[in-house]
């Protein structure tokens, strides 16, 4: 029987040298307990150099010494490479980010603007707070970073110390953890007001330790680029706890007061970087219309919103910019850089080409996935290139890599919604607009579809081309629960329709889908996505002629919180009409004859006649709200198109978000037009 | 005060119409073995005037002494649900519409609170204290459930009154628990009789010539019949002129929604009649009303053929639209069929298909 030892040791043998340290690793310690060693073969099979013997000798004498041995080869081989590649390679330059030119543009200018007030100087009493948004991983922070160290500025960084506070009062007393706890926005607001307002606590001679030793200071993370400057920002990325409302109301008071103060000289700008979290957005429209209440708040989520009071947002003072998922092009040229400074010494040990496609096409954009994944996959390969396997390399590496770095992500509305609407069949005449390469792709997914059987001849109007919709696929990645998405098909089918026909069809699904259920939630029907997709994909022409259709919002939402009003105005005159009668004689007679329907469908008249009459005790002026209804010829085209951007987590229309995208407005739409055109689906 | 409210009839005997029946209440609530009761019939034709009266025949001018409260229920989700309660000694009111999907928790507490109290008023005529549901067709399955339960256990010192447009929407125990009071819509000479009355009470002649035209666009409303009496009073002293009845804002649009439907069939005027159904909504007009607004308005303009498919497809989404939950759809989903069944019937297609 062959120790596992002996076999470790071959396979350093016939490493290069530089990985043997790897799999030393890997090996040793498994392999240290318990087992019987032949200490002649072991001795006569090793390496001439010097470590791997010795811990092999070590090993064969004892335990404990050997343990000592394999934690200084790990200290050893921690000094050459145990820090992830993300942390090494971090972006210094411009050049090295993988972030669009015109966005770290965007955000440069930002900066100059809040340091040097623009051309005319006066922008520097706006640019106080920079909100940067996008989804994780899209060089956020390293934009910012980078930007330091080219504009000479320090980044005064916030980060919750949670985890200090507990560890350092571990078995103590709990009421004081707990106590300290509470502290911890009181020690933001410290912190705040201290970064902000003194000038001369930066400077290098407070920066010693004494100086921080007070509790709140323990828990403010300065970093500083080695050249000082009294140019400073603050980076919030951490923040506080803002779901909780009492938090959040002191982090919004805190925000207000640093964004509407004079700036100080020289300023001191906040970065505030938020990432967005993927989580399912819900209609919650039957709740809210039965209560006629509606909870703005969506639980759970830190967006925008939250962080930054509303006003604040729509008022001068924040900047938004939104960063986009990186785009593959870009992703794979830094990937590349990476990869030729890391095997800069031997270039045989770069992993091929199909296991960075693989890499850049799983990782949607997120380059800290991607470079891990990357990092992943070197020493995998390595690993199992140890192993003689290198036949079944390619395929293995790609299937195997393909399982781990995928990463869990949720269709973006938008393409939901154009897979379903534009109805794609089998056989389907390509797009003008697709490639080659395109074209070949459709026809390999057009060969594994399975065509449905014949139909006989009294349903042949039923028959269709099978579809290339992936109904199960589609349902595992939407964002959106069925509620919802029944809300998004219905506001947009018209479009893609051709006839009246097509519309009876899906209108009566949607009909149908919508009344299947009881009335409780846990009677819903749980096939509705499913009925209404198959439906619509059933009822829509085919192939749906292409005319530039818009995706738009429901105005559901909107007509809600219309109702919303008008229901409040009708329960407002039916509370006026009340205390008309209690005047006369104290107590009142026979007031509920009026119901709330019934004040809506016939006060109108009544209520116009009194509004002519100039008295006095005239109907509350919010009538207007359900008895006034003005035809209107011109159809409303203020529809909100849906971009892909949006998740549509939020289902409230929200005016000052849109405001705040004008500033990201045009990036959105140019992305919207060429890097991800719908018509690739 | 609006003179639907101050001319009301307080007493079983200032009754204008359906004599029979307020004779019958009379005996009723004279006899000390007062059921639960559920009066329904068409809005306006006099249910709660009725329901009133009967309270003043069983406790006497008391019942007259009402107060509002504000009351605030938890739900169980902890929400705050804010209820406007109209109570006297002897009765309480409550419209649970007002609290939407919670109406069941409104119920139960609300009933159970007034039936464990005792009648603390030695003086009153009845033991039992009066529970008046408004609307109680839009009572959930749930809360109706709950109800029947209620009903039966604290039937010694509760009564309840149910008051609803019609029994359809209610569970056949609840109606089983009940005694029926059909409230007809008033006979065209009930409402000039009445209408001469109000106009005689306030003081001025009404002459016949208006008071018809009133009663033909009341359409058996007895409280539009009012209403329009008084706007049209406030708006020209002498009535004795031609008269021309405004219709509502809403009924106007929802014409004109109809209109739209027959003039062009395609998707994009499905679009434009969606957008005229959400302003409709939002002006807080009921879904049926619209849906039967606009198919009346349709079937008066359409060939005698279609007449009867149009309304079978109104009755049918009008179903779904109770069962569901998004309005619009169904409203839609009706729209999209007359707008299909028009079209057919235009290019000459046989209709046999369509069932």
């Amino acid at each position: 029987m062959a120790p596992k030892g002996t076999q470790s040791s071959l396979r350093t043998e016939k490493l290069p040298k530089s990985k043997q340290k790897t799999v030393k690793l890997g090996a040793l310690p498994t392999s240290t307990p318990t087992r019987s060693y032949d200490p002649l073969t072991a001795f006569s099979t090793l390496p001439d150099s010097s470590n791997p013997r010795k811990s092999s000798q070590n090993i064969s004498k004892g335990k404990g010494k050997a343990r000592e041995d394999v934690i200084d080869l790990t200290l050893e081989s921690e000094s050459a490479d145990d820090r992830l590649w993300v942390d090494i390679y971090e972006p210094i330059t411009e050049a090295d980010l993988a972030v669009h030119l015109r966005k770290v543009e965007d955000v440069r200018r930002w900066f100059l603007e809040a340091f040097n007030g623009g051309p005319s100087g006066k922008l520097r009493k706006y640019r106080r707070i920079l909100v940067l948004t996008g989804p994780a991983g899209t060089a956020k922070t390293a934009t910012v970073r980078v930007l330091g160290r080219e504009l000479g500025f320090d980044i005064l960084e916030w980060r919750n110390s949670i985890a200090d506070s507990f560890a350092s009062y571990d078995g103590e007393l709990v009421p004081q953890v707990n106590e300290f706890y509470e502290t911890l926005m009181a020690k933001f607001e410290a912190f705040f007001n201290r970064v902000s307002n003194c000038k001369t606590f930066l400077t290098p001679l407070d920066r010693n330790p004494a100086s921080q030793s007070s509790a709140a200071a323990s828990s403010s993370h300065i970093e500083q680029s080695p050249r000082m400057s009294d140019r400073r920002i603050i980076l919030l990325e951490d923040l506080p706890n803002v779901l909780h409302s009492a938090t959040q109301a002191r982090l919004h008071a805190i925000l207000h007061a640093a964004a509407v103060s004079p700036p100080s000289d020289p300023p001191v700008p906040i970065v505030i970087i938020i990432s967005d979290a993927q989580t399912v957005g819900e209609a919650n429209d039957e709740r809210v219309a039965h209560g006629r209440r509606r909870n703005t708040e969506v639980d759970g989520v830190v967006d925008i919103r939250t962080v930054l009071p509303r006003d604040l947002l729509a008022g001068p003072f924040v900047t938004q910019i939104r960063f986009n998922p990186i785009a593959p092009t870009l992703l794979r040229k830094a990937l590349q850089t990476l990869l030729n400074t890391h095997f800069a010494s031997n270039k045989s040990a770069q992993p091929s080409k199909e296991v960075l496609d693989v890499v850049v096409e799983t990782a949607n954009g997120d380059i800290r996935s991607a470079i891990m994944a990357l990092q992943f996959a070197c020493v995998s390969n390595s690993s199992m290139r140890s192993k003689t396997r290198k036949k079944k390399d390619g395929n293995m590496t790609t299937v195997m890599l393909e399982s781990i770095t995928r990463r869990e992500q949720g269709l973006v509305l938008f393409h939901l919604l154009g897979k379903v609407l534009y109805n794609k069949r089998k056989g389907d005449l390509p797009s003008s607009s697709a490639s080659a390469k395109d074209i070949q792709k459709e026809k390999m997914q057009d060969a594994l579809i399975k065509d449905p059987p014949k139909l006989p001849k009294w349903l042949k109007d039923h028959e269709r081309k099978a579809s290339r919709v992936d109904i199960d696929a589609l349902y595992a990645s939407t964002p959106i629960d069925s509620s919802l998405y029944s809300l998004y098909i219905h506001q947009n089918y018209t479009n893609f329709a051709v006839d009246t026909e097509h519309c009876d069809d899906i209108s009566d699904w949607l009909s149908w889908v919508d009344s299947s259920g009881g009335e409780a939630w846990y009677q819903a029907n749980p096939y509705q996505f499913h009925l209404l997709t198959l439906g619509t994909l059933h009822s829509l022409p085919t192939p749906v002629p292409r005319n530039n259709q818009k995706i738009v919002k429901p105005q559901f939402f909107e007509y809600l919180d219309k109702e919303k009003d008008a229901w409040e105005a009708v329960h407002n005159v039916r509370n006026w009409i009340i205390s008309r009668t209690t005047g006369q004689d104290g107590n009142v007679w026979r007031t509920c004859g009026w119901s709330a329907p019934e004040v809506a469908l016939e006060l109108g008249g009544v209520l116009k006649a009194l509004d002519s009459r100039q008295r006095a005790d005239r109907p509350p002026r919010s009538h207007s709200c359900f008895s006034r209804m003005a035809y209107d010829n011109s159809v409303s085209s203020q529809w909100q198109q849906l971009d892909e951007a949006e998740l549509d987590i939020s289902d409230d229309v929200d005016n000052d978000a849109k405001f705040i995208n004008t500033n990201a407005g045009e990036e959105v739409t140019g992305r919207w037009l060429d890097n991800d055109d719908i018509e690739e689906f | 005060m609006l003179w639907v409210d101050q001319y009301r009839p307080r007493t079983l005997d200032d009754l204008h119409y359906h004599k029979g029946l307020s004779a019958r209440l009379k005996s009723l609530a004279s006899s000390g073995d007062f059921p639960h009761m559920l009066f329904y019939g068409p809005s306006g034709a006099g249910k709660k005037t009725r329901i009133s009266c009967t309270l003043r025949q069983l406790f006497g001018p008391g019942v007259e002494k009402l107060k509002i409260d504000q009351r605030v229920f938890l739900s169980p989700s902890k929400r705050k649900l804010e209820i406007n309660l109209v109570q006297s000694n002897y009765h309480i009111e409550i419209t649970p519409s007002e609290a939407g999907n919670y109406d069941r928790v409104v119920i139960q507490e609300l009933l159970k609170e007034i039936a464990q109290t005792q009648q603390v008023d030695l003086n009153a005529k009845q033991k039992f204290k009066v529970v008046i549901i408004n609307e109680a067709d839009s009572l959930s399955r749930d809360a109706q459930a709950a109800l029947r339960r209620t009903m039966e256990k604290y039937m010694s010192n509760l009564r309840i009154i149910l008051c609803a447009n019609s029994t359809s929407r209610l569970i056949a125990p609840i109606k089983s628990r009940c005694l029926l009071m059909r409230v007809a819509a008033p006979s065209e000479e009930d409402m000039m009789d009445v209408l001469q009355n109000v106009a005689k009470r306030v003081g001025f002649d009404l002459p016949p010539d208006a008071a018809d035209k009133i009663v033909d666009d009341a359409e058996g409303n007895m409280r539009k019949a009012i209403l329009v009496l008084e706007a049209l009073k406030m708006q020209s002293p002498n009535l004795n002129g031609p008269l021309s009845i405004a219709k509502p804002d809403w009924e106007t649009y929802c014409h004109k929604v109809a209109d739209l439907i027959i003039g062009e069939q395609s998707p994009a005027r499905i679009m434009e009649v969606r957008s005229k159904f959400y302003e409709l909504l939002s002006h807080c007009i009921p879904p049926t009303v619209i849906l039967k607004t606009v198919a009346e308005r349709v079937v008066d303009k359409v060939d005698e053929s279609l007449k009867a498919d149009i309304m079978h497809w109104a009755a049918f989404y009008e179903v779904r639209m109770r069962n569901g939950n998004k309005k619009i759809f169904h409203l839609e989903a009706w729209v999209v069929k007359v707008m299909s069944l028009y079209k057919h019937f235009f290019y000459g297609i046989d209709m046999s298909d369509f069932d």
